[in-house]
This record gives C-alpha cells, structure tokens and sequence, in this order.
C-alpha cells in the first residue's frame, strides 16, 4: 500500500474522529491523575508540597484505624446502596420498557427531572425532610410522637440519600437495555414450560445483565466517592472516605495524604469495575458482536 | 356440548376476539384431529396469528372456549398448556447454546438429567443437527435455527405444534425442502400441528386440512384439494390457486348450468343454487382448467365448452407450466396454463381459450 493511501484510510479519520476527545481526556482526567499520582509519594508541611519521595503517607492510611473504618464505611455503603437500587430499579425499568408504550420517552425523561437541581440543593431538601426539624420528625412530633432517631445524621440517612441520588442511573441503565430486548422471548419461554420466576431467571436478567452491571458500576463509583451527602445526612458517625479525602484538600491542607487517598479509591473503582466484567460473558449475554 | 371425541386433540368453541373495536376472531369453531396437519391460510390481518395465539395461552379469547385433550385450558397460563411453538423469525435464546435451547422445555418441566440426554440425541437426529450442538444461535445459518426451533417445539413430544409462518424468512429453495420435512416430522410423529401461512402454496404442499381465514372467520375449511377445486366463496376462489375472474350476469338458469353473460360475451357456467335472472355474478375459473387452441382447429372445441377467440399475446415459461396470456375480442384478458411439453402456440396466433362449461365456480357479488 502506498503511504498516502495508508493515510487517507486510516490515520486521517484516526486523528480527526479521536484526536479532540483525546486532547481533551488528556488534559482534564490524565494529567491531573499522574499529578495525583506523584504528589501522593511527597509530603505536605504548612499547606506546601515537598518533592521528598516516600511512602509515608500509605502508610498513615493503611496505619491508622480511622482511615480503614472510612474506608471499610464506604465501600460496604457503595455496596449496600448499589444493591438496594438494583433491587428499586428493575421494576421501575420493566414497567416503562415493557408497558410504557408511547409514554416510553416522556417516562425516561422524568427520571432526568431531579438533575435539573444540583445536589446540594437536593440534599439540602431531603434534610428538609429526615433531618430533626424535618418533616416528618416535626409531624412525629406534633402529634405527640418521639422522633424517629434513625433518620437523624446516621448511616442510615446518608444511605437514602444516596440512593435517591443514584437510582436514576441505575434505571437508565437497566431500561436502555430492556428496549433493546425481546420480549417475544418471554413468551417463547412460557410456552415451553417456564413459568413467570423461571423466564425471568432463564432468559430476562442473563440477557439484561450487561446494562445491569454497568447501571451497577454507575452507581457505585460515584457512591464510593460521595462527599457532600454524608456531611448533610449522615453526621459524625457517618464520615466517609470521600468527606475525609476533602478535609484533606481542604481544611487539613495534607494534599499528600489526600492524593493517596485519591489512588485508593481509585483502586477501588477500578477493582469494582474489574469485578463486574469478569461476570459478563460476551456469549452468554445475547451480545452479537462478538464471533461473526 | 358434545361428549369428548379420543380423536380430537383441539376443539375451538366460538372463539371470539376484539382488540378495542376491532373484531380480530369473530366465531371461530375447529375440531382438529390427533394425526393432522392442519393450515390455517389467510392474508396478513386476518385473525391467523392472534388465532394461534389464543390456543397457545399468549392471548385470551374475548367469548368461546379452547380445549385440548378434552380439557378446558381457555384460561390456563402457556407453560402449563404442553404445547410447543415455532416461529417466524425463530426466537432461538440466543445466551444458549443449540443443545441448552433444545432441552430447555424438559429441564422446564424437572426431566431427569439422564432422560433429558437421551431425548436430546433423538431430536439432534431427527433434525439432522449433530455437530452443531455447542455453538450458538447467531452462529448458524437460518435453516439451522429454524432446525433448532423445530427441535425445540417437538423434544418433549408436545399436545400440539403450533407454526407461525415459519418458513417465511428462508429463501425460496431451502423453503421448498423444508416444507416436505416438515410434513414428514408430522406425519412420523403424530402430532398434530397447526401451521399458520400467508403462503397458498405451502398451505397445499403440506396439509391435510386448510382453513381460509378472512376478517377473523373462516370463509372455508376442507380438505387441501376441496379448498382448491371447490371454493366455498369468491375470497377462496381469488387466494388459493391462481384464477381468471369474471362479473357479469345472470341470465337464465338451466338445472346446475347457468348463462352468464361477460361483458357482451355469453357463456355457460356452474352455480351453487339460489340464482336468479339478472343477479350479478362473478365467475372464477383457475389458469390450469382453461386449454388454448389454434384458430384453425376450431372444430376440435367439444360442444359443451365455453370458447372465446383471442389472440396470443404473451407466453410466460415458467419451468414446470407454462402460462398463455390470451387478448380476448372486446379488449379483454384470460389466462391459461399448461404443460410445457405441448407448447406448440407462438406469440401472435389467433387461438380459442377453452373450457368445459362445469369448470370453475360462480358466485353473487
């Protein structure tokens, strides 16, 4: 093949379909990543950063019981809360994919409806609502009731307020691929002897397992990470590794000790992500790309 | 009703259905017998598929009763019914693998592993499937999926095969081979199967019975060669085969003969009784029942035949026919058919299109 014919076919459009997207991911995500990278081997003294290689602050972290137990907190949370939209979701999904018909679109939309707010506002709102002056503990008490501790700056609040959060992604994810599913499937399996638990399990989750996973993954990624919903709901009791990870950037200044931070949960993230991929397989998913 | 019949295997009871205003199955009454290949022929929305439907469980009738075996399972749900279904375009489980699609009805119903194994072989055999096994669906051809369909709906030796036009989407020469195996399957396994078709000739290649359907009710159901030489009604007459159609009149009635008169053009034609003078009519008479003579042989033309002077315009070889189309006086068009061994006319003859005056079928309008 001569040289110019290589370029017209392959590294023209190469460069120009991926080069801006490139450009950009490099400088906004890749960068600034390395960066936190190497400031996570340096140390930080007086709110400055000294270029000393050590591994100092892995070993705070890994050292110290305090950073375990965010850790340990948020990781199982992420979990717990990424399960119980999973759980919320799917019904949700099924409903508007199977029996939304035209409202289909107008239904999925809705799910958008809370971003039209930001999240602290939102927050601000559900404290509105669980907090001790909220809602329903001032009903409880009017009407001569004690207050429901429970949903006063605890796990538990902090919790609901993550999966009011996330739970629209999880049902985006699940309803994009129930649209893309075949529901005479369904009643190809009823008729040869399955009834409606055993269709489902047979044929309706395997295939909708890869939006399942990745509605997972999206919803525990940004969890594990969560800073402001803690702080507003969950109290002191609640403190998770991303409001520890910001005090560091913040009020601490240990911007060393933030960045390996920062590289752990991003471990975690990945090992996550990891994790959901290797129960994903491509031929026993329905997926068709593959092979032919 | 009746006492049950052991050799009834389905018994539709006025099966009604209406989807909002649309009657989609308006009175539908059906005995099918236990070693039967039955087909159910109409155009696309005529009732066929929801009919199909309704005996497999997917839908309920509006009114009317469905049983099989003897047994009421109008409002039973499919996966208890035992009854197996094939469809259009296959609906293989693609996640599984040819043999995990096959089984899936037995481990469906708790089947020992072991029984399940040896059903398993005999299906593969039966549809000639061996080697393919462990591949998946998006990895055969679309004769081996439907195959693998097949396999699917017979392994647990269904009450009843239902087929929902499932040779539609195979190309025309697989399609002609499946058909014979297809009636083969049926007839080694006694199991009755009810095979919907838009399609007249695979409707005739491969059943016993057939039910024309039109409008959600059948306009006829008779034995494959009574439907096709006995139309009911002139829907029948139109969609199954391929007729020259007549309207005209009714002139005067002679016994089971009729004078019918054709745009100026007089003839002799059979009718089904209850005509009088003057009624409209259309006559229906099929290519294959219409012969062509030179003009010169004229007197060859038996006197209790119909025959009508034309030219030849066009002669359409169609491998096994051939067909004549024949500009009559008047500025009208009949076709004939024939063998192509006796093809002796050429383009441009002047010839006689000819026919006895008991062929075809004439219906009011």
């Amino acid at each position: 093949m001569k040289p110019d014919s290589t370029w017209r076919a392959f590294i023209t459009p190469f460069v120009l379909l991926t080069g801006p997207g490139t450009i950009f991911i490099s400088i906004t995500l890749l960068l600034p990543l390395l960066t936190i990278v190497m400031f996570s081997f340096w140390r930080t003294e007086s709110y400055e950063l000294y270029a000393d290689w050590n591994l100092d602050n892995y070993r705070v972290l890994f050292g110290e019981a305090a950073y375990r137990t965010f850790l340990i907190r948020s990781v199982v949370s992420a979990a717990l809360t990424s399960l119980i939209c999973l759980v919320l979701a799917w019904p949700v999904a099924y409903y508007i994919a199977r029996h939304g018909g035209r409202y289909r679109l107008l239904l999925v939309l809705l799910l958008a409806a809370p971003f039209f707010t930001g999240v602290i506002l939102r927050i601000a709102a559900l404290q509105g609502i669980l907090g001790p002056g909220g809602l329903i503990n001032m009903t409880l008490g009017l009407a001569g009731f004690a207050p429901i501790k429970l949903l006063m700056y605890t796990q538990f609040a902090a919790t609901i307020g993550h999966i009011y959060l996330y739970i629209p992604f999880m049902v985006t994810a699940i309803y994009l691929s129930l649209v893309n599913f075949d529901f005479a499937l369904l009643d190809t399996a009823k008729i040869n002897g399955a009834g409606p638990f055993r269709a489902f399990a047979e044929v309706t989750w395997p295939l909708n397992w890869i939006g399942t996973s990745i509605g997972t993954v999206l919803v525990f990624i940004p969890c594990l990470a969560s800073t402001i919903t803690p702080r507003f709901l969950g109290g002191p009791n609640a403190t998770s590794f991303g409001m520890s990870l910001s005090q560091q950037f913040g009020e601490t200044g240990t911007w060393a000790l933030g960045s390996a931070m920062s590289v752990v949960m991003f471990i975690f993230s990945f090992l996550v992500i990891a994790i959901m991929s290797l129960t994903i397989d491509l031929r026993r998913s329905g997926f068709t790309g593959v092979g032919k | 009703m009746s006492t049950h019949d052991d050799t009834v295997s389905l018994s539709l009871q006025d099966i009604c259905k209406q989807f909002g205003p649309v009657k989609a199955v308006d009175g539908v009454n059906l005995d099918i017998r236990q070693d039967e290949f039955f087909a159910l022929l109409g155009p696309s929305g005529s009732g066929k598929t929801t009919l199909l439907r309704i005996i497999a469980g997917l839908e309920h009738p509006t009114s009317g009763r469905v049983m099989v075996g003897g047994q009421d399972v109008t409002y039973m749900p499919p996966y208890h019914r035992r009854i197996g279904m094939v469809f259009q375009n296959f609906l293989l489980f693609p996640h599984k693998t040819v043999a995990e699609n096959i089984v899936f009805p037995l481990r469906m119903q708790n089947i020992a592993k072991a029984q399940r194994g040896e059903r398993l072989s005999w299906a593969i055999h039966l549809l000639r499937l061996e080697g393919l096994e462990a591949r998946y669906p998006h990895e055969l051809s679309g004769g081996q999926q439907q195959r693998v369909s097949l396999a699917r709906g017979l392994i647990s030796r269904p009450a009843l095969l239902l087929l929902d036009e499932p040779l539609a989407n195979l190309d025309r020469e697989l399609r002609a081979e499946m058909e014979i195996e297809i009636r083969r399957y049926q007839k080694e396994l006694k199991i009755p199967f009810i095979y919907v078709t838009h399609n007249q000739e695979e409707a005739l290649t491969m059943s016993d019975r057939i039910a024309v359907m039109r409008n959600g009710v059948f306009e006829q159901v008779g034995h494959r060669t009574e439907v096709y030489q006995k139309p009911a009604t002139a829907f029948v007459a139109g969609f199954v085969g391929q007729s020259n159609q007549m309207e005209g009149k009714a002139d005067t009635v002679n016994g089971s003969l009729l004078a019918f008169t054709w745009k100026g053009t007089k003839l002799v034609v059979p009718h089904a009784g209850d005509v009088k003078a003057g009624d409209p009519l259309r006559f229906m008479i099929k290519h294959e029942d219409v012969q062509v003579e030179v003009a010169s042989k004229k007197s060859a033309i038996p006197a209790s035949h119909n025959h009508l002077p034309g030219k030849l315009r066009d002669i359409i070889f169609k491998g096994q026919t051939v067909n004549y189309l024949i500009d009559l006086e008047g500025g009208m068009e009949i076709v004939a058919s024939g063998s192509p061994r006796d093809m002796k006319l050429s383009v441009g003859d002047l010839v006689f299109a000819f026919w006895p005056q008991e062929a075809g079928a004439s219906f009011r309008l």
